[in-house]
């Protein structure tokens, strides 16, 4: 679509805009959106949406009153709810008394306001650009406009290639117009305020952005492990930091839908608005099974010896992550009442979670034993032979830490199936607050108090008084 | 019917025919018929553990899979590539078929084991009993 310079239709400006202009790049080009027609406009000091509104309803009323089916404006793809740059407008003298029709919903019309640079300093309205719209109706459009008497003193929307005609006709105030126009203003103040929460989250995101990378960058130059274990120094590949950050964030975000799934529990929402808690958080484990993907083609060690997990974690590792028969075992317990049905169906998956972490241990350990013979002593008749059937067969690490995820993730989804859907947002809840109280465990076990040694007893020997009166009192010693 | 006709095989040489089938055959026909004749037939290589821990699993739950190594049959490798083909990716092993159906690789194995369907699969194929 052509984009018409206003220039042309010989239009003037009945007052000069107010605010100094500079250009920018139009949201929708720097976007790539398709831009079916121009709409220039002009950056001023305050983004108005009082000019949107009335684009809208002119633009409403434009394509109402359109006989000529105008390939019309397409809105692009993705609602643009924050066009960055303000519309002007110029002030059209105009007038004919005709009363346009409802206007579509300003959803339909101007929903991207696109324009491509110029060296205008005249707007034009996202009309449809097609020669023949008729000029009464935007005889109608501008007596519109000056008819809401917007406070604001800028000029009003530009029509193009039109041949302007003269003084303008007052015309009654319409009330469907009106509220028209306070709705577009509602839903207007609406956009602003999604705008600014939209803008703040990604000033925090950014904030937190800045703040993993430094806490990345620090911790690479001391050669720690993040999210783990402190003390333990070494290399780290890139892969396992990058599984590290990607886990660290994931478990915030744990932190969240957990509050979530809590406060809908203690709200006692419809089951519907419950699933989509409880289905959110089953989304949010698929999404950690498919970040331990890519890490453990990374680096399948560092998910297998447990060094993205802490200390107490560790402990109850298997095969790079949690066993599920041990965590479906923690849970029956806790999860009546369960119906008969319900009973049978989680016993039944403990049984078979159970027959498939033997059978990938097994596997395991085959693996193992097969890379033992390869790299064990004996004649060897070539080493780099040797080495290198080794490293096939270590290869074949990833593919089971793939399947024991697999196997994780299996099983939480049938847990879901199996149970209601409170029933649901109890178990992952449960879930959530056992790695919880682990890595707690985790923490304070590392940060516990240490008495330092004496003698080479046990520090029992070498107490204070306090100490021997509470003999029950743990003593952190060093062996 | 007269012998010297060039037209098809079987008129002219039926023994022949049946000969180069066998010999020419597709392997993905072969693969098929191997899965067939048993309840669960399990295609694997004597050296990949992977093979080893599903065939841990149906022993597991007593059923009796019969297994197909591919390196140590002659059209090995032409099935493993079949094999390839019909799961859309690698490794060709394992695959299970159960009923002459094809399961998949091993994490639909172990998934359809978990979610439950897998025992009742057994159960209609009459490798499972109870």
């Amino acid at each position: 679509m052509a984009n018409h310079r206003v220039g042309e239709t010989g239009l003037t400006e009945s007052r000069p805009p107010n605010h100094h202009h500079h250009h920018n790049i139009p949201y929708a080009v720097l976007h790539g959106m398709n831009v079916p027609t121009s709409f220039i406009h002009q950056e001023g000091s305050a983004f108005g949406f009082g000019e949107l509104e009335e684009a809208i309803v002119l633009q409403g009323v434009n394509i109402r009153n359109d006989e000529a089916k105008a390939p019309l404006f397409r809105p692009a793809a993705t609602l643009e709810m924050f066009p960055s740059w303000p519309i002007r407008f110029q002030q059209t003298p105009r007038g004919s008394s005709k009363s346009g029709g409802e206007s579509t919903d300003s959803g339909s019309a101007v929903n991207t306001i696109c324009s491509k640079t110029e060296n205008q300093l005249e707007p034009e309205s996202p009309i449809s650009t097609k020669n023949t719209t008729p000029l009464d109706h935007q005889q109608e459009m501008a007596s519109d406009f000056s008819r809401t008497g917007t406070s604001q003193n800028q000029p009003v929307a530009k029509l193009p290639q039109e041949k302007r005609r003269g003084s303008t006709s007052e015309k009654q105030l319409d009330a469907k117009t009106l509220r028209r126009l306070a709705q577009n203003r509602e839903a207007a103040r609406k956009s602003r305020l999604r705008k600014k929460a939209y803008v703040q989250q990604l000033e925090s995101s950014r904030i937190k952005l800045t703040q993993l990378e430094q806490d990345l960058q620090r911790s690479r130059s001391q050669g720690f492990f993040l999210g783990g274990s402190a003390g333990a120094v070494g290399n780290i590949s890139s892969g396992a930091a990058i599984f590290d950050m990607e886990y660290s964030r994931w478990l915030e975000d744990d932190q969240r839908h957990m509050s979530e799934l809590r406060t809908g529990l203690n709200a006692h929402l419809s089951d519907s608005d419950l699933r989509i808690i409880v289905d959110t958080y089953i989304s949010h484990y698929d999404e950690i099974f498919r970040l331990k993907v890519v890490a453990a083609k990374a680096d399948v060690f560092h998910l297998i010896t447990g060094m993205w997990t802490t200390p107490a974690e560790r402990c109850f590792l298997w095969m790079g992550g949690f066993r599920p028969s041990e965590l479906i075992k923690m849970l029956i317990s806790q999860l009546d009442p369960l119906t008969e049905q319900q009973v049978m169906g989680i016993y039944s998956l403990q049984h078979s979670s159970q027959q498939a972490e033997e059978a990938l241990t097994q596997g395991l350990e085959q693996l193992q034993q097969s890379l033992t013979d390869t790299i064990a002593g004996g004649p060897v008749i070539d080493g780099m032979q040797q080495m290198a059937v080794a490293l096939g067969k270590l290869a074949n690490l990833e593919g089971f830490v793939r399947q024991a995820d697999n196997l994780r993730q299996q099983t939480l989804h049938q847990l879901s199936r199996i149970l209601t859907v409170r029933q649901a947002a109890r178990c992952f809840l449960m879930i959530g607050e056992y790695y919880g109280h682990l890595r707690a465990l985790s923490s304070l076990w590392v940060s516990r108090p240490r008495e330092s040694m004496m003698s080479d007893d046990h520090s029992c020997q070498t107490t204070t008084d306090l100490q021997m009166v509470q003999p029950s009192q743990i003593h952190f010693s060093d062996f | 019917m007269h012998c010297q006709t060039t037209g098809s095989w079987g008129s002219y040489m039926p023994t022949t025919r049946t000969a180069a089938t066998v010999v020419v055959g597709d392997p993905l026909e072969r693969i098929e018929r191997l899965a067939s004749e048993n309840a669960v037939v399990i295609f694997s290589m004597s050296s990949c553990c992977m093979c080893h821990a599903v065939k841990r699993l149906f022993c597991g739950m007593g059923v009796n899979p019969s297994v197909i190594e591919l390196d140590q049959d002659p059209r090995g490798r032409d099935m493993e590539k079949a094999l390839i083909r019909l799961l859309g990716a690698s490794p060709a092993v394992p695959v299970v078929f159960v009923g002459g159906k094809l399961v998949g690789a091993m994490d639909r194995v172990m998934a359809s084991h978990i979610n439950g369907t897998l025992v009742p699969l057994l159960k209609q194929a009459g490798a499972l009993w109870l």
